[in-house]
This record gives C-alpha cells, sequence and structure tokens, in this order.
C-alpha cells in the first residue's frame, strides 16, 4: 500500500503559524465572522425530509438571524426571516410546527406558506397594504444531499461553484460522491452535540488525523494507516481514501461486520474506504462503504457551536432497523465515540485560546500544514491580513 | 334578484374569491369537490376576509382565528365567533356564477358599517 507522502518541509519550517489565541475568543471577531462568512455563504439547515408535507415547518438560526424553513403548498420548501413585516415579533417562537399559515402571535398578521400577507385584522379596509411586501422577507433555498441549503445574502454566492465546487476540488470529481446517492439515503440516527469551542477549533480538528493515533483508539484500530498522522483531507484540496486495515469486516466500533448493506453504486476504489471533507464554513461529510455521516455546525458564540450529526443509510436498511430487525448501533457508535473524541479535545482547547501563553497562536506540523488553506480563507473572508509566513517556526517564545 | 358575482374561470378549487362590487363584501368558495358556495365574507369576529381562510370539508376557517363556518349553512363551530354568517344563493348558468343575497341582516363584527 502506497501512502502519498507530505513533501519535505524546508528545514527549520517544520511548523507553521496559527492565527493567535483571540481569533478564538474574541466576540467581535465572531461578530465579523457572522455577518462575512455565514450571513453570505450557503449555509446546510435540515434534511428535506424532516419536513415531509405542506405546513410542516421548523427554525434554524443562522448567524445572527432566525429563520423559518418551510414546506409550502405550491412552492416546495422556502425559508423566510423569522420577523414579522407589522412590528417585528417572532412570528414561529416553537423549534417546529405544523400550521395551515404562519401566524404572528402579536396582531394576528396572517402569512400563507408562501409567505405573502394573506390576512390581518382591519386588512380589507387598507387596500394599498402590498402582499407581498408586507409577506415575510424570503431568503434563498437549495436542496442538495437530501438536505436544505439556504444563503442570507440578498445576492448569494453560486451554489454550483460555491458548494458542489468546493466538494468538486476536495472529492476529485463531483461525480465520485454522487456514487454514495446520498440524496436517496435515509436517517439511521442523529445526534447533536452543544460543544464549548469556537467553530474553527471543530474545522481545524476535522481537517487532521495527526491526533487520531492519540484519541480516537477505535477509529485508528479499524484504520490503522491513520497512525501516521495523514488525514483524508491533504494538501491542495485532495481527498485521500483512507483504507480500512485488512482484518477489518466493517466500519464499526469493533470493526466486525456492519451487517449493513453497501451503497450500490460505489465505485471499486471507494470500497473498504473512508473519506471525508470539509465544505466551508460548516458541513464535514463522510464517506464509508455502507453509509454516509454528514455533521452541520451551528456556531452560537466565540466559545459555543452546536454539532447536528446525522448517519444515513438506504432506505431499506433504515426500514429494517424501525421494524427492530437490524442493528446499526454498532456502525453509529464508532463515528458517535470519534466525535465525542474530538469535542472533548476541542472543549479542553478553547479555554487556552485566551491564556498568555497562547497569545501569538500555536504551530502546525508537516501533516496538519493544508489547514493554513483554511486560515488564508478566513483571514481573506475577514478582509484580516494574514501575518507573513513566519522566520522560523522555531522562535517562538511563550 | 340575482347577479354575476365571477366567472367559473376565476376560482381555484379550495380557495375564495371575495367580491366587494356589493356591500357588505361576499365571499365565493369553489371546493376541491366542485361544488360552489356564497357567504359573506366578513367574519363576525373581527374584520377579518373569510375568501383569505382555509377550505376543508365544505367549511371555510377564519384566517385570523380558530373558528370554521359552514359553507351550506353560515353556521359557527367554535369561538372566537359567536354568530354565523349569511350564505347566499348560488346558481351556474354556464361559466357564470349567479349569486342572490340573502335578505337576512348581516352579522357583522363591531367597528364593521356598511
Ligand atoms: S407584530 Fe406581528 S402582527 Fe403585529
Ligand atoms: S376574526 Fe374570524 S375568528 Fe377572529
Ligand atoms: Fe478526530
Amino acid at each position: 500500500m502506497i501512502i502519498d507522502h507530505l513533501e519535505e518541509p524546508l528545514p527549520g519550517s517544520s511548523l507553521l503559524p496559527t492565527p493567535s489565541g483571540d481569533a478564538y475568543t474574541d466576540p467581535e471577531i465572531f461578530g465579523t465572522e457572522q455577518t462575512e462568512i455565514f450571513e453570505k455563504m450557503w449555509n446546510c439547515v435540515l434534511r428535506a425530509d424532516a419536513l415531509p408535507a405542506p405546513g410542516h415547518w421548523q427554525k434554524a438560526t443562522i448567524g445572527r438571524e432566525e429563520i423559518i424553513v418551510v414546506h409550502t403548498r405550491k412552492a416546495g420548501i422556502q425559508a423566510y426571516f423569522n420577523v414579522c413585516a407589522h412590528r417585528g415579533m417572532r412570528v414561529c417562537t416553537a423549534e417546529s410546527g405544523k400550521n395551515k399559515t404562519l401566524q404572528c402571535g402579536y396582531h394576528a398578521w396572517t402569512y400563507a406558506l408562501e409567505g405573502d400577507l394573506v390576512a390581518a385584522p382591519n386588512l380589507t379596509s387598507m387596500p394599498d397594504v402590498d402582499r407581498k411586501e408586507y409577506g415575510l422577507k424570503p431568503v434563498h433555498v437549495r436542496q442538495w444531499l437530501g438536505y436544505v441549503w439556504v444563503c442570507l445574502a440578498e445576492e448569494p454566492p453560486d451554489f454550483e461553484q460555491e458548494v458542489l465546487g468546493e466538494v468538486r476540488t476536495r472529492f476529485g470529481e463531483v461525480e465520485s460522491i454522487d456514487n454514495y446517492g446520498i440524496e436517496n439515503l435515509k436517517l439511521g440516527e442523529t445526534k447533536t452535540y452543544d460543544v464549548a469551542a469556537n467553530w474553527k477549533l471543530i474545522i481545524e480538528n476535522f481537517m487532521e488525523c495527526y491526533h487520531c493515533a492519540t484519541i480516537h483508539p477505535e477509529l485508528t484500530e479499524v484504520i490503522p494507516e491513520f497512525a501516521d498522522g495523514l488525514a483524508s483531507q491533504r494538501k491542495n484540496g485532495e481527498v485521500h481514501g483512507s483504507n480500512f486495515g485488512e482484518e477489518i469486516q466493517g466500519f464499526t466500533v469493533d470493526g466486525t461486520a456492519s451487517g449493513v448493506a453497501e451503497l450500490p453504486a460505489i465505485a471499486p476504489d471507494q470500497d473498504r474506504k473512508y473519506f471525508a471533507i470539509t465544505v466551508k464554513p460548516q458541513v464535514f461529510i463522510n464517506t464509508v462503504p455502507d453509509h454516509v455521516i454528514i455533521h452541520r455546525t451551528f456556531p452560537v458564540s466565540e466559545s459555543r457551536t452546536v454539532v447536528e450529526c446525522d448517519w444515513l443509510f438506504l432506505p431499506e436498511v433504515v426500514e429494517h432497523v424501525q421494524a427492530g430487525e437490524l442493528d446499526i448501533s454498532k456502525s453509529v457508535e464508532l463515528f458517535h465515540r470519534v466525535n465525542q473524541q474530538d469535542f472533548q479535545a476541542c472543549e479542553l482547547t478553547q479555554p487556552s485560546m485566551s491564556s498568555a501563553a497562547y497569545a501569538s497562536g500555536g504551530a502546525l506540523v508537516p501533516s496538519e500544514h493544508h489547514i493554513q488553506e483554511f486560515h488564508s480563507w478566513w483571514y481573506q473572508r475577514l478582509g484580516l491580513q494574514a501575518p507573513l509566513p513566519a522566520a522560523s517556526g522555531s522562535e517562538k517564545v511563550a | 334578484m340575482s347577479f354575476k358575482a365571477c366567472s367559473l374561470q376565476d376560482l381555484t378549487p379550495g380557495e375564495g374569491l371575495r367580491i366587494d362590487s356589493v356591500s357588505p363584501p361576499i365571499a365565493i368558495f369553489l371546493t376541491e369537490e366542485g361544488t360552489v358556495h356564497a357567504i359573506d365574507d366578513t367574519c363576525t369576529h373581527q374584520d377579518a376576509s373569510l375568501a383569505a381562510g382555509w377550505v376543508e370539508d365544505c367549511r371555510v376557517e377564519c384566517p385570523l382565528h380558530e373558528s370554521t363556518f359552514s359553507l351550506r349553512t353560515g353556521a359557527v363551530d367554535q369561538p372566537p365567533a359567536k354568530k354565523g354568517v349569511r350564505v347566499h344563493t348560488v346558481e351556474l348558468d354556464g361559466d357564470d356564477v349567479l349569486v342572490e343575497l340573502s335578505q337576512d341582516a348581516p352579522n357583522l363584527p363591531p367597528g364593521v358599517k356598511i
């Protein structure tokens, strides 16, 4: 088996710098991230099948905004700011629900599922009120991989370029992710992790595997090559299929066979392999031959991030599970442990971000150098100047 | 005396059409089942247009609060509205929807005058 080796670091530059500690603790920086990243880019908010019929709606928070995602009667799934056009009260106050219309509880302005104002006390005597202008303010919506993606920007970035393009560069060819047929998979399990850490610590953690042999004993047992510290995500956005160990029978917590049917259209070079990609700014996609794991992250503050993790299987697998004929807990448990291990590491890192000892940041070893691509992107989005490449990584003084 | 309120083409199944050329205005409904009905458009609880309500099982639910009215009898099922609405006689002449207004006094909500 050949593992691609990273270019040898230049002498004296094994270590590259990370952003300084305050990038992970400063509420002002977090505010800029909300406006410049989360409120401008495409965010993956929920599974489309969470809204199975017209009238179903669910709330989501993107950046500083609360939005309502609704399955309409006439226009598929749409999303709006959760702000009443009358005097601003929250229109939907529960987390989710099913209604014929969306009605504000203050003065009963009533909006069609399609967003326009359909009724309000005395509305008929105010014929000049435009039903669209005083409807719910819409946000842009797309569906991909069975998920609803929204963008709050007036002029959204091109979905094909920004989201599909990101996956294309990461996965090699977008076709290869298509082999997993993710849009037709069903939810086998979902877990929510409320993580006391900055969202960037979670992305950085996900991008590297230098920590794998130390904190992920079960994962490293299944994918022994992770012990070399190289992650599935590599330099220049490439993705590497990480091989299962020779004795390993399935992507399960103990490496035994999963008992779960494989996704039918995967290519031979996708068999017995794990792939991982990050779709900036808030999605991780992990694929193995018989299921797909998707993380959506929702930054709440500079030191708190909610992560929703879904385990997706073939529909017939989920039917068997629901009928009590099949157990997927061995499959789910592996990445659930990985999540807990990773998030614990992030939570134990977060408090140090405000320490005097970390004021000028930390270091990236060669197998983590590709994280600098994420950092350059981050500096650029925030309109910040990346610090000049350190003259030498060894000059850092505590 | 009946008058032409609208044409069948103006109606969408499951939805109401407000006709304000008469006072008080009326609402014409075409149900999913294909029947046509006319009732007073103004809810008896507050000034809301029933034409914007949700139609199901030959009843319309007021768009503002939870009362529903029978499209056949005008009767209300539950508060907050307490009184029913008037029902007007509908006749079809080809595609023309002809309505003969009820001679009863309308049950208008507080603050709404003819
Ligand atoms: S604030 Fe929503 S109806 Fe008045
Ligand atoms: S306005 Fe119709 S029930 Fe209140
Ligand atoms: Fe990890």
